[in-house]
């Protein structure tokens, strides 16, 4: 998985002390507890997990007093929240608010900055002025604009180069009272390939507002996934629907979603999940039972599995549908009495006894909807398996 | 960048980084099945092995594997076209520069891991800039220009496949994808409607790949041969405006067929993450709608269901197919288990040193069969004949109290068969026993070919204080010289053909000088000699004498000779037949 989120306090705690800044706040995960926290007037607690607008979602308490503070993360926990951070409130006026962002892209790294932050920066998006990075960057004329210095401009950058960050926001910043820069809000996206090379975050520190959802069939595959040199994925949208997809490759798999969606079968959409990189036939027979146990468990009327992939260059169909196969066997009755119809359209190395294999057995267990070659288009086979379940 | 008419008249000859063979071979099926003379993967650069084995059609063939890219010869570096990088995302970076760093000649280079950083990619992006190579990836299965050149797992993995894929014969439509099943989906879906590919290439899956869709578009674009384009992207990035602004501004002008994936995305709040890394917009403009948007408004032929991109090319086939496709196939094959160079059968009939048995065992002696054997191939040399002959009588015996024959003969006396005894004889045999020759012959190779002076050898041991193997003695000294050693001396070679001797020499008038006892003593005498014979009679390179210093040669001529002294001992004890063997209660003290 590529671009992700770091929590809020990793995210501030990196930039604060890139800054030379001491950051105050206390990250709290469900069932931490909250007495060491200092002594303030006031708090401000908030859910820390990658999720958008949570002020009008009502996921931050303002004023909160040290006393409230177990009350107020177990009112969140309560909803099903894990991970939260506290930090002492600070009031100051909103117009000296400013935004500083740092991103990257083929011409190199960017630093974008704006006098007129906080959530004023998306009605002023034209107050945004963008700098690339390089010999000739003119970090004095910077430095004036951001009242950051040159160092903290540049320790900024390096902070956000040496740590495999996509990008980086601070906003708002202000100057306080005593001319000090003050960091109320940071986020930072990590590309976590980059994981291996740097001390600074690890998988800890990484959110998202998935993770509240999570069930346990995407748990099974997400293990599949980090254990295996092949990749799997897996995500529950409709656990009552009534189209289910086994598929193989990131570009078909959404081929194949796309067209479930374009002709107006995306609310019934039950799953989308991709294998790929030639798995063995242990591994997609585990990761079919997840399909199969989520397909079973939907209370839809009528049920389609479509199994399909593009014309394979390396993954081997024989071996890997001898897993499919089995995964199928041991759900037979129960796909029999809920009348599932499969479908299968797949090529690859392998693909005539994989197919005729797949084939054999759908006939054999009375699941046979149809078995396509390439001969026939992934979406003409779609097509058919979604006439199954249409109106 | 490199054109595609460049690529098409260059003679490709690839070095594999990293082990993949089911893609290697798949690599030298296509080379066969579209007739090329000889397979285009020259190395393998991989550790824990010298070769692998494949198939030439239905031959076997070996490619040889080295673990650093700095260990091919120059020739092999200065032939080299084109890499297969298939080491993890991690490596892929300095790999990568690595390799064009030391390939003056590389045009092409496929990455097929997943998971490289966006940083690295980016860096490796800007360090091929301006470079004459075109890399495809990362995370792409590779690059296809049919009928010349298939790099990485591109078009299929299996033989079958690729002589049904119609990939044989090159023809007039580019195929370009960011998704590697969709690249071979849409090949298929090519020449399923009577077109032939002039141009494969899987992009990659990642938010920067190394020559991005607009790139690749130039290329089918300035390729005279290619006349339509078949494009998949997908949600995430802004390619697809850097594709419409060219066809704005003119540079691109040949038809495309495209489909953009990814309005499913429009589904949900927090779309989940797509197949690849680069598939998740981030604003409005990089989601599949507004990008499919674009490229209609540049003319682009968008289809909105990816089956429409056959019924398209069905509608742009010319009355006349293209002239009949290439059909070739490989038949049934199967890899061996083991291979030899020493002996086999042909026919039924053994062969040893590829002749028959016989022919080998008349015109052979014992020596000179023994050397060809140990070497894996037959040897004419008469001063090496007579060297093995007489360093084997040497080595046969050298009295019943050194561990190797004392274990042998108390395991004759615990009543234990010959092959026992021996094996409890020679399972001694090792680093303080016997292995000193290959020891010796170590040293001596390195000092002479590193240009070390004898004296900075000598410090180097001392140093380290570690002692020299082949120098020293118990009881012969400078003044009282070893006999064999002597012996031994006449077959040295004359004059400048025995620098490994001068060297051994040189070495030990310094470490007499310390002590008169540290004499060049029988095991440091055989080793140089010995090297000085492969080197200068039998042509040896330093490479292949190193070789067989790493194979144990030289300590396998110490165990073969030394086998009979043991065989001699065991039987000798047995006509003896004393009974059991135990130390006297005076030879072991306890110490409580």
């Amino acid at each position: 998985m590529p671009r992700r989120k770091l929590s809020e306090y990793r995210s501030k705690l990196l930039v604060c002390k890139a800054l030379g800044l001491s950051y105050k706040g206390w990250e709290v995960k469900n069932g931490d507890s909250i007495d060491e926290i200092d002594n303030h007037d006031n708090y401000v607690v908030k859910v820390d997990q990658a999720i958008k607008g949570r002020f009008k979602k009502g996921l931050v308490l303002l004023g909160v007093k040290k006393s409230q503070l177990k009350t107020g993360v177990n009112k969140f926990a309560k909803k099903g929240y894990s991970h939260f951070i506290i930090e002492p409130q600070f009031d100051h006026a909103a117009d000296d608010e400013r935004y500083i962002a740092i991103n990257h892209d083929r011409t190199g790294y960017w630093l974008s900055f704006s006098s007129k932050g906080g959530i004023e920066i998306e009605s002023h998006p034209e107050s945004i002025k963008r700098a690339l990075l390089n010999e000739d960057t003119n970090w004095e004329e910077i430095a004036q604009e951001t009242a950051m210095s040159k160092d903290h401009l540049k320790s900024l950058s390096q902070l956000f180069i040496d740590n495999h960050f996509v990008f980086l926001e601070i906003n708002p910043y202000i100057l306080d009272e005593n001319n000090q820069l003050r960091i109320l809000d940071a986020a930072i996206e990590v590309d976590d390939a980059g994981m291996y090379f740097t001390q600074e975050w690890s998988e800890d520190d990484l959110r998202s507002p998935k993770m509240l959802t999570i069930t346990s069939h995407e748990e099974v595959v997400r293990n599949l996934d980090a254990n295996s040199p092949a990749s799997f994925n897996l995500s529950v949208l409709n656990p009552n629907g009534a189209v289910f997809l086994l598929l193989s490759g990131g570009g078909a798999s959404v081929v194949v979603a796309d067209e479930v969606f374009n002709r107006g079968f995306g609310k019934q959409l039950a799953n989308y999940g991709e294998y790929s990189g030639n798995p063995t036939a242990h591994e997609t027979y585990v990761y079919t039972s997840e399909v199969l146990k989520l397909l079973i468990s939907s209370s839809a009327p009528k049920k389609v599995l479509f199994i399909g992939g593009a014309v394979a260059n390396f993954t081997d169909i024989a071996a890997t549908f001898t897993g499919v196969i089995k995964a199928i066997n041991e759900h037979e009755r129960q796909l029999q009495t809920q009348e599932v119809k499969i479908f299968v359209r797949r090529g690859g190395p392998r693909q005539e006894i994989g197919l005729a294999k797949i084939q054999a057995a759908l006939e054999e267990y009375s699941l046979y909807g149809g078995v396509y070659n390439p001969t026939t288009s992934i979406t003409d086979a779609l097509n058919m398996a979604l006439k199954e379940v249409a109106e | 960048m490199i054109q595609l008419s460049e690529i098409r008249m260059t003679d490709i000859r690839v070095i594999v980084l990293g082990s993949h063979p089911g893609i290697v071979q798949s690599i030298l099926d296509y080379d066969f099945l579209i007739g090329k003379q000889q397979p285009s993967v020259i190395a393998i650069i991989a550790s824990g092995r010298k070769q692998e084995r494949y198939f030439w059609g239905e031959t076997e063939i070996i490619l040889p594997v080295v673990s650093k890219i700095e260990q091919l010869d120059e020739e092999c570096r200065k032939v080299c076209t084109a890499v297969l990088n298939v080491q993890s995302g991690r490596r892929i970076l300095n790999s990568s520069k690595l390799a064009i760093g030391l390939l003056p000649n590389i045009k092409l280079l496929t990455l097929f891991a997943e998971q490289t950083p966006e940083g690295h990619s980016l860096e490796l992006a800007e360090y091929v800039q301006g470079k004459d190579v075109l890399v495809a990836g990362p995370s792409s299965v590779g690059i296809l220009l049919p009928g010349f050149v298939k790099l990485g797992a591109i078009g299929g993995t299996q033989h079958k496949q690729l002589s049904e894929a119609g990939i044989l014969d090159s023809g007039d439509t580019a195929v370009i994808s960011t998704s590697g099943g969709i690249v071979n989906e849409l090949i298929h879906t090519v020449t399923g409607t009577g077109f032939w590919v002039s141009f494969a290439m899987a992009i990659g899956g990642d938010r920067f790949p190394i020559t991005t869709p607009a790139q690749a578009m130039l290329l089918a674009e300035a390729d005279t041969q290619t006349k339509r384009i078949v494009y998949f992207g997908e949600l995430g990035g802004f390619d697809e405006y850097e594709i419409a602004d060219l066809i704005d501004q003119g540079l691109i002008t040949k038809e495309i067929i495209a489909y953009v994936a990814g309005t499913v995305a429009e589904l949900f709040e927090t779309p989940p993450q797509f197949g690849h890394a680069k598939a998740m917009a981030q604003s409005q403009d990089e989601s599949a709608s507004a990008k499919k948007e674009r490229l209609l408004k540049s003319g682009v032929y968008v289809c909105d269901t990816f089956g429409d991109i056959a019924v398209k090319l069905e509608e742009r086939r010319q009355e006349q197919k293209p002239a009949a496709r290439t059909v070739k196939t490989i038949g049934e094959r199967e890899q061996s288990m083991i291979i030899s160079h020493i002996s086999g059968d042909i026919d039924k009939d053994v062969q040893l040193l590829g002749r028959p048995l016989l022919d080998t065992v008349e015109d052979n002696t014992v020596a000179s069969l023994i050397l060809s054997m140990l070497l894996g191939s037959s040897i004419k040399s008469k001063k090496a004949e007579e060297f093995i002959d007489y360093t084997i009588r040497l080595l046969a015996d050298h009295g019943p109290y050194v561990s190797g024959a004392l274990n042998t003969i108390v395991a004759a006396r615990a009543g234990k068969d010959l092959v026992s005894s021996l094996a409890s004889g020679l399972l001694t045999v090792g680093p303080r026993f016997g292995g000193a020759i290959n020891a010796s012959a170590d040293g001596w190779l390195f000092g002479v070919n590193e240009g070390v002076s004898p004296r900075q050898f000598v410090e180097g041991f001392a140093k380290n204080g570690g002692i020299i193997s082949g120098i020293g003695h118990k009881k012969y000294r400078l003044d009282l010289a070893d006999p064999r050693v002597s012996s031994l001396k006449q077959f040295a070679n004359n004059s400048n053909d025995d620098r490994y001797l001068q060297f051994a020499l040189s070495v030990e008038a310094i470490t007499t000088t310390k002590k008169a006892n540290l004499i060049l003593n029988v095991d440091g005498v055989i080793a140089a000699i010995l090297l000085d014979i492969l080197e200068s009679e039998l042509r040896y390179t330093r490479e292949q004498l190193q070789e067989l210093i790493d194979i144990e040669f030289f300590n396998a001529l110490f165990v073969l000779s030394r086998s009979i002294g043991f065989t001699a001992h065991y039987l000798d004890q047995r006509r003896h037949d004393e009974g059991l063997f135990r130390l006297p209660d005076k030879a072991l003290r306890y110490l409580g």
